[in-house]
């Protein structure tokens, strides 16, 4: 080997561990990669029983580290025979955001920088219906205000998702209750559903998310409300650690108005059932051919 | 030959200067995030609370609380039914006595948690002082015209711990519910069936008890318009000014 092939071949050499290096780089900076057994982890569906026990108990040491609390992390299955229907009542809504609060309280979601499920609009009682001429950042001294009404959104679980549609690597997908799920260690954050949702009701993860100790609710679902990385989507999933086992979600259990209805579709005699047979119910964006399961109403 | 020499220098100046570039990308660490911190919710506002402010008289008994502002004869005498009196504009004085008695007697920390630091105060006689927050009984206002003022309506003259629908239905003071139905049967039909008021705890009933609320625990009887509500926090966006402040 003459000196300059020596030289020529080492700096090639050289030139591409570098290379790779600095192509690998940015897997330094994901944070939450922190195991071999995290990063090998299959999708959701692909897991076996067996292998999702083990992934359980992996995530609640995974959270006891972060959070100094054990929490009880568990996979809930959609019911048979359910078919989840959300209602809100236009004409009673009087905008106090406690829904906002407790959804944010019972799902873990990031307090800094805030993470928020339902945004609340204000909108002129004129009949224009406007949503661009809504406000969000309301603050009176109380709720309602004369010639307002307000309209809470959140995501509306359609029957034809473009988000489940748009996601490259299937990470988010419908459930056979209807609820469309994001598993959080599959999602790349590419953040194509959010930009295909047109409800606005997915949130990206911009920065770690930090919740205090003492405001952590310790019973938590894999495809619900356990913390969530840097870097992966989430959304309203209408509180799947309550509702498959047969509650009502935090939003519903709060409203002071009764404004918000939640139940089985499939069930002649719950109260969505009733509102569909009996309420002038409407969906947002009927147009875009959604199909949601979130239906606004109003009285008489 | 002296093309060959000339393109291998250039290409080995090429190669180091990628090599350095490549080199020093590698080196410079991670660009630390800005970490400017500030809380973004008030404390306090967290609590779950059970979004209705009425405690009903059913709710009251129903939880064993000190349900004595409900025995009306431990003032009044079982003998004389007390005369309603009106002022000069022929409004139904309501008696001080007679201020909210159900709220007097709870216990705040059902509802409110000790880091929302709600201060219970104390009057003289060491009775809890109702905050203006709950305060809805401070005159009879039912209805926008105020057609339904007189006490006897809906309380019995002559058995004034019960209530009394328009079919003559004589119903306990904690089943308010049936009292409300007599005039209100659209409202109720709704109630029943889900579409009005409220419902707790759970949506399946096989898996647990589902409570729904008495018409009281959101409606003051004697004034039963909506009480208009503090909203809590509006939300921060990223480049908020109270998240940065300069
Ligand atoms: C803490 C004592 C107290 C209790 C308990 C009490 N009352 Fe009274 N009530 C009064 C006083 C004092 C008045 C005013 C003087 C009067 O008319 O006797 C009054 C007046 C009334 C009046 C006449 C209203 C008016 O315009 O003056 C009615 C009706 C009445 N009470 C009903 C009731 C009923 C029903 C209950 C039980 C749910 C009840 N009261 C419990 C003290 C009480
Ligand atoms: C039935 C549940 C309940 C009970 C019992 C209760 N509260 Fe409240 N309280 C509430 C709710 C709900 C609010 C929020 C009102 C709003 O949003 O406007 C509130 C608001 C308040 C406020 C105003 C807080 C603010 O932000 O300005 C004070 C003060 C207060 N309560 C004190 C008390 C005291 C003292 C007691 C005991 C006598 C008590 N409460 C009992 C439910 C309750
Ligand atoms: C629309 C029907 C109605 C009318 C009119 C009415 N009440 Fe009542 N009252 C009720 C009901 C229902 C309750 C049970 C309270 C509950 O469940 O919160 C009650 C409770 C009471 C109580 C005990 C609890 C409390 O809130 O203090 C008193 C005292 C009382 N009423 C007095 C009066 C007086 C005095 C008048 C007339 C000025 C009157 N009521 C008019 C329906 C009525
Ligand atoms: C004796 C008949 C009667 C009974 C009993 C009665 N109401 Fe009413 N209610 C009325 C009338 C009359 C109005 C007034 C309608 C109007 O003026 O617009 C009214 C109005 C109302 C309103 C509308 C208030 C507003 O300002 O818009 C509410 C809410 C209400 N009642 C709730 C109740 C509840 C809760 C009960 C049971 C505790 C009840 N009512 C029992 C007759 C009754
Ligand atoms: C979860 C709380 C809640 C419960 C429980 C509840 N209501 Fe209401 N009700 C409301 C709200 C909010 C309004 C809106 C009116 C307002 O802004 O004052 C309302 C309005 C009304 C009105 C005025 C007319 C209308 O439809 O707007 C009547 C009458 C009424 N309710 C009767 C009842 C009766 C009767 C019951 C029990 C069978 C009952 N309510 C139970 C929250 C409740």
């Amino acid at each position: 080997m003459t000196r300059r092939s020596f030289l020529r071949t080492s700096t090639v050499l050289a030139t591409g561990a570098a290379a790779i290096a600095a192509g690998l780089a940015p897997l330094r900076k994901i944070g939450h990669y922190s195991s071999v057994e995290e990063f090998l982890q299959k999708q959701y569906k692909e897991l076996s029983p067996a292998e999702m026990k083990v992934v359980l108990t992996r995530i609640e040491g995974e959270v006891e580290r972060q959070y100094g609390i054990r929490p009880h992390v568990r996979d809930y299955k959609p019911m048979s025979g359910v078919q989840f229907v959300y209602a809100l009542n236009l004409s009673r809504c009087v905008g106090c955001r406690k829904c906002v609060h407790a959804c944010v309280a019972e799902n873990n979601q990031s307090r800094n920088p805030e993470i928020q499920y339902i945004r609340v609009v204000k909108l002129p009682n004129d009949g224009s219906f406007d949503l661009e001429s809504g406000d969000v950042n309301y603050t009176p001294k109380s709720v309602p205000e004369a010639g307002f009404f307000y309209m809470p959104i959140q995501c509306h679980q359609c029957h034809n998702p473009p988000c489940v549609t748009v996601c490259p690597v299937k990470a988010t997908w419908q459930e056979a209750d209807g609820i469309t799920v994001i598993d959080y260690n599959w999602c790349i954050g590419c953040r194509y559903c959010e930009a295909a949702c047109p409800y606005f009701a997915r949130r990206f993860n911009f920065a770690t998310p930090s919740i205090p100790k003492e405001q952590i609710n310790p019973k938590m679902s894999y495809l619900g409300n356990r913390p969530r990385y840097k870097g992966v989507m989430e959304k309203c999933h209408f509180c799947i650690q309550r509702t498959r086992e047969g509650r009502y979600p935090a939003c519903v259990e709060v409203c002071p108005t009764g404004s918000r209805k939640f139940g089985n579709i499939l069930d002649p005699d719950s109260e969505v059932s009733y509102i569909l047979k009996n309420k002038r119910v409407f969906v947002l964006k009927e147009e875009l051919g959604t199909h949601p399961r979130f239906f606004y109403y109003f009285d008489i | 030959m002296e093309t060959e020499r000339k393109t291998q220098v250039v290409l080995a100046v090429l190669t180091m200067g990628f090599a350095a570039l490549a080199i020093n990308f590698v080196r410079v660490p991670a660009r630390a995030g800005v970490e400017k911190r500030a809380p973004l919710i008030l404390p306090g506002s967290l609590a779950i609370v059970p979004g209705t402010i009425r405690v009903s008289a059913a709710q009251l008994v129903a939880s064993g609380g000190d349900a004595s502002g409900l025995q009306c004869y431990a003032c009044h005498d079982a003998k004389k039914p007390p005369e309603i009196r009106y002022d000069a504009n022929h409004r139904v004085v309501l008696p001080k006595e007679h201020l909210d008695l159900i709220y007097g007697m709870r216990n705040c920390s059902e509802c409110h948690t000790p880091d929302e630091g709600v201060k219970i105060e104390y009057n003289a006689d060491g009775v809890v002082i109702i905050p203006d927050a709950h305060r809805n009984l401070a005159h009879m206002a039912h209805g926008r015209y105020l057609r339904n003022e007189d006490c006897f309506n809906c309380h019995v003259s002559t058995q004034l711990d019960h209530l009394h629908t328009p079919e003559g239905l004589v119903v306990g003071l904690d089943q308010a519910t049936q009292l409300c139905a007599g005039c209100h049967g659209t409202q109720y039909r709704d109630w029943e069936s889900g579409a009005h008021g409220r419902r707790n705890g759970y949506w399946k009933s096989s898996a647990g008890p589902t409570v729904r609320q008495e018409c009281t625990s959101c409606h003051d009887p004697h004034a039963p318009a909506f009480t208009p509500l503090i909203p809590m926090p509006a939300p921060h966006s990223l480049h908020d000014p109270r998240r940065n402040p300069s």
